[in-house]
């Protein structure tokens, strides 16, 4: 039996829900235009006024929201509400320029823990649960957002924050922990050193994982779900519009349901900003209907994927996005061809190889290079160079049929290749260096 | 049969990986009594004979390194000219094909040994041992 947080939400009626967010959306508008300069300049501009915007339909009327916007905004550029109403911050990682500040008041901080709550729920959390919430807290919204969603369900909340794994597994065991919230890759890590420590599934009560913060594939769900002998669901968001659970999975695991009383939904052509039907790939756009301190109209994810309102069999009708195919900032262009990493994470799953990778891009005389370390896999090795040779052009072949381009493996030790303990850096592209 | 088991273990083409592996050994009180290094710009692969070969691979095992165990010939010829080239002849006439080979550490005055790694390990020892070749036997190879 499905069960929801709130389900009068999660399961209204189309109509129901157009309705709710018609409201909120011209309430928002009105609140962001009387309160934030920085917008109502941008809306000036395009000659939008509040009134314009009646309902869902005028969104596109809207001027977008960057992140560059965010940036130049900083610190208090977009905030809609007095200081002394805001209760916390939280930041993005900022590695490069200036950092992006998000604020809260109590109602966003509430909003966020029903969305949070929500997902738990969705994932069989109740309050018999023993949730793990191995993400990092602080200015990180991973950790406090699922702490929040875990405490509002009634859960038993254990709150690690990342690292330190063998105390993970310890009190994992011994609290008997049934669910775990962390970064894909932190849980893969997890189930890696759970068998290093001679210890199998079956000495846990883990059920279920909630993981996000980070693209990770199909192949990478099933290999951690295995490892973990759990379920494994996906979550979504970003610092700019909350935190964790804009968008949840739900038991069919194809797609995660967006929480459209809080956030309305965009597909648009990254190139034009056109809005595009539903079921076309394209950049998604996130307008926040609900948010106080930081509300974003319009807001450019740079994520790309596909939306649908397809019935789903769990009964939600909140409408689903798919699995983002890589975030527009993860792509590289490799010799003119679109590359993305979880590309790669796919064929080295396939091929039955660590999802633990590195990525070398560089330039050579004036060509692209594409370098790929990859862990042995103690299982294939021989005694003989020239068979260590083949299997290394063997998964270069599977590469090339992937992504198109030939790029060159490297095959490495086991576990030589840093564990993350929140987002993983798989990345490293020189070519910067020479521009 | 008389197959000895020789370890091979997978390493980083960078600096002290040869030497890593070495010091895990010396720790055990495992002692080498055959040893080589084929590598690449890529990789490595230490291949070695030691006198106890369980505990070097649950060792290495344990330090995340990749292992495999792989049968070998060893054998033990005179010192003198002809005699390596006669080896070769006997394998070559029985069609076994040869991989690699390398010498044991230290050798007495009269004769050397020499691990040899082949595709058909079975035609090989029988090849060899019509031949009149000394086979070495793992208990042999643990009392050097
Ligand atoms: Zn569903």
């Amino acid at each position: 039996m499905e069960k929801y947080w709130n389900k009068e939400i999660e399961c209204a009626s189309r109509a129901k829900m157009k309705k709710l967010q018609d409201e909120r959306l011209v309430a928002q508008v009105k609140h962001v235009y009387e309160n934030v300069k920085y917008y109502r300049d941008l809306m000036d501009k395009k000659g939008v006024k509040p009134e314009d915007i009646k309902g869902t339909e005028d969104l596109h009327k809207l001027p977008f929201l960057s992140k560059a916007d965010l940036r130049e905004a900083y610190p208090y550029g977009l905030l809609a509400k007095p200081l002394s109403e805001c209760v916390r911050i939280h930041s993005t990682s900022g590695t490069t320029g200036k950092r992006v500040v998000a604020f809260y008041t109590q109602n966003d901080v509430d909003m966020w823990d029903e969305c949070c709550a929500r997902a738990i729920t969705a994932a069989g959390g109740t309050e018999d649960d023993v949730v793990q919430v191995a993400y990092g807290y602080g200015l990180f919204t991973g950790g406090m957002g699922l702490h929040g969603g875990s405490h509002k369900v009634g859960c038993l909340t254990l709150p690690m924050s990342s690292g330190n794994t063998e105390r993970q597994i310890q009190f994992m065991q011994d609290l008997e922990a049934t669910i775990l919230c962390c970064t894909p890759s932190y849980a893969a890590y997890i189930g890696e050193t759970i068998h290093d420590m001679g210890l199998s599934p079956d000495d846990l009560k883990l059920k279920a994982g909630i993981f996000g913060a980070e693209p990770w594939t199909e192949e990478m769900r099933r290999s951690i779900e295995k490892s973990l002998g759990i379920k494994a669901f996906d979550i979504y968001g970003l610092t700019e519009s909350s935190g964790p659970g804009v968008a949840f999975e739900c038991s069919e695991q194809s797609g995660m349901h967006i929480n459209e009383d809080n956030f309305i939904p965009e597909i648009i052509d990254p190139d034009t900003g056109e809005v595009l039907p539903e079921g076309e790939v394209g950049e998604l756009v996130f307008t926040s209907i609900t948010k106080e301190a930081f509300p974003l109209l319009r807001y450019r994810t740079r994520d790309l994927c596909v939306l649908s309102r397809k019935k789903c069999s769990c009964g939600r009708t909140l409408i689903k996005m798919a699995k983002p195919m890589g975030r527009s900032d993860d792509m590289m262009i490799i010799r003119g061809v679109n590359v993305f990493p979880s590309q790669i994470e796919t064929v080295l799953i396939e091929q039955g190889y660590s999802p633990n990778y590195l990525i070398e891009v560089d330039r050579v005389n004036n060509t692209d290079t594409l370098d790929i370390s990859v862990e042995m896999n103690p299982d294939k090795f021989s005694d003989k160079v020239k068979d260590v040779q083949k299997e290394e052009r063997a998964l270069a072949g599977a590469m090339k049929d992937m992504l198109g381009i030939n790029p060159k493996v490297h095959l490495v030790s086991p576990k030589s290749i840093a564990r993350s303990e929140g987002k993983a850096v798989r990345v490293i592209d020189r070519r910067k260096l020479h521009d | 049969m008389s197959n000895v088991r020789q370890i091979s273990v997978f390493v980083d083409n960078k600096p002290n990986q040869l030497a890593g592996v070495m010091k895990m050994i010396k720790e055990c009180k495992i002692n080498v009594r055959a040893l080589s290094l084929a590598d690449t710009s890529d990789f490595g692969i230490v291949r070695m004979i030691v006198n106890d070969t369980d505990k070097a691979v649950e060792k290495l095992k344990a330090a995340s390194y990749a292992v495999t165990v792989t049968e070998v010939v060893a054998i033990s010829i005179p010192d003198t000219p002809g005699q390596l080239s006669r080896v070769l002849d006997i394998l070559g006439n029985r069609n076994v094909n040869l991989e690699y080979l390398y010498t044991f550490l230290g050798k007495s005055d009269r004769s050397v040994s020499f691990v040899i790694r082949v595709d058909d390990i079975e035609n090989a020892s029988v090849a060899l041992n019509d031949g009149g070749i000394i086979q070495l036997t793992e208990n042999d190879i643990a009392e050097m």
